[in-house]
């Protein structure tokens, strides 16, 4: 399980807010915790799969997709500050996301 | 000429317009005009009547078709007349008729023939039920087969977009149960795609019979840039490939991920999707290693 530092946290929120800025042709001045994700910026799940896959390959995660998306019909992922969240909880709990919810 | 070979590849079915070209390209307004008049003289009035920003098409199967169609040949002509050849191109599932067109294969009106033809065979021939397809994203191909044996649902697997993206086809109830299934299982996205006739399932093979009546028959020429077959990744390079292609396309599966790999181990690193979306384009991200997609009007000069 890995240990969420202020240093994880800010790495995560700049990667995402990069990632949007980026995918959306948006600045990254008009993306906050609150924007939502396809209203706001006409986001997709191809890019919610490919975030997924970058923090994959650069925290080494061993988790598999079906269980973030287990995990996210429980707890829906709307806004940007909503993504954020998820994919920390991603990052400490790897596979063993789910049993959060037990 | 180009400076690095490329591949064009034409969508299917489009969901919306989001990317359409005409604010940013001042010529693919006029080249798209003509197509749309031709259609409508030559197969369907109704098309002069679209519109991109109240479009009642994208819900009528045959006229997203052709639709689709038209914006994949203007595209691909308002490259060409910039001095944008294709080394190669690709149709991805029914985005086959702009590729054979593109390609010098067929003349447009026979691209629209092949299309209602197709369409009317299938309407015609298939059981009296009502059929759908799915997109399912995050779920492995183990996954979707686990689902379809655990809930007793006969369905078709009819293309792998990527490692965790997939076709599926079969009666719309089974879609239906599908892809509750589907999401209760971790799929990150599972959509119906809004069609009733389940492409390149062997339920088409009495349409495919018909449809080869038309295409047998039909003037179609060696195409003058070769085309990737989606259903085996082999180069149509003759006439008689070529309509095989048309008839076996309509009811076999196809693997998109594999045409791109093809494409790519042929030299080709760069892929431009030719229609007003960019699905092609964001599915490209996840087949690694496999070339660079391009907007189409970025490669413009």
């Amino acid at each position: 399980m890995a240990k969420i530092t202020e240093n994880t946290r800010n790495e995560v929120r700049e990667a995402v807010i990069a990632f949007f800025a980026e995918e959306c042709e948006t600045d990254t001045s008009q993306i906050h915790d609150h924007t939502n994700i396809i209203r706001d910026l006409d986001g997709d799940s191809l890019m919610f799969l490919e975030l997924i896959e970058i923090f994959k390959k650069k925290y080494n995660l061993d988790i598999e997709l079906k269980t973030i998306g287990k995990y996210a019909v429980k707890h829906p992922v709307q806004t940007i500050g909503q993504l954020i969240e998820m994919q920390l909880l991603v990052i400490e709990h790897e596979n063993r996301l789910l049993e959060l919810d037990k | 000429m180009n400076e690095k070979p490329i591949a064009f590849v034409f969508p299917a079915f489009i969901s919306d317009y989001k990317d359409d070209p005409s604010d940013i390209v001042p010529a693919y307004e006029k080249i798209f005009e003509a197509y749309l008049e031709k259609a409508a003289a030559f197969a369907d009035p109704e098309l002069l009547s679209f519109h991109k920003e109240s479009n009642p098409m994208l819900d009528d199967e045959l006229r997203n078709q052709y639709i689709t169609y038209i914006y994949g040949c203007s595209c691909a002509e308002v490259l060409r007349n910039s001095g944008v050849e294709p080394a190669i191109t690709a149709g991805y599932s029914m985005g086959l008729y702009a590729a054979l067109f593109s390609s010098g294969s067929v003349s447009f009106e026979t691209g629209l023939l092949f299309i209602r033809k197709a369409y009317e065979a299938n309407r015609k021939h298939l059981p009296g039920k009502q059929y759908g397809m799915a997109g399912v994203i995050g779920l492995s191909e183990k996954d979707i087969s686990d689902i379809a044996s655990r809930f007793n649902l006969n369905l078709a697997l009819v293309n792998r977009n990527s490692d965790y993206s997939f076709i599926v086809a079969g009666s719309s109830f089974h879609i239906k149960v599908f892809l509750l299934k589907a999401r209760e299982e971790g799929a990150l996205h599972a959509r119906s795609l809004g069609v009733t006739i389940p492409y390149h399932t062997n339920l088409l093979s009495e349409a495919a019979k018909e449809l080869s009546e038309t295409v047998y028959t039909a003037d179609v020429h060696t195409p003058g840039i070769p085309i990737i077959s989606v259903l085996n990744q082999e180069l149509i390079n003759d006439a008689a490939r070529a309509k095989d292609e048309v008839v076996k396309n309509i009811f076999n599966p196809f693997n998109w991920l594999a045409t791109q790999r093809r494409i790519f181990d042929t030299g080709i690193g760069i892929f431009t999707e030719c229609g007003p979306s960019s699905a092609l384009r964001k599915n490209s991200k996840f087949i690694p290693g496999a070339g660079k997609f391009v907007p189409w009007n970025a490669l413009l000069k």
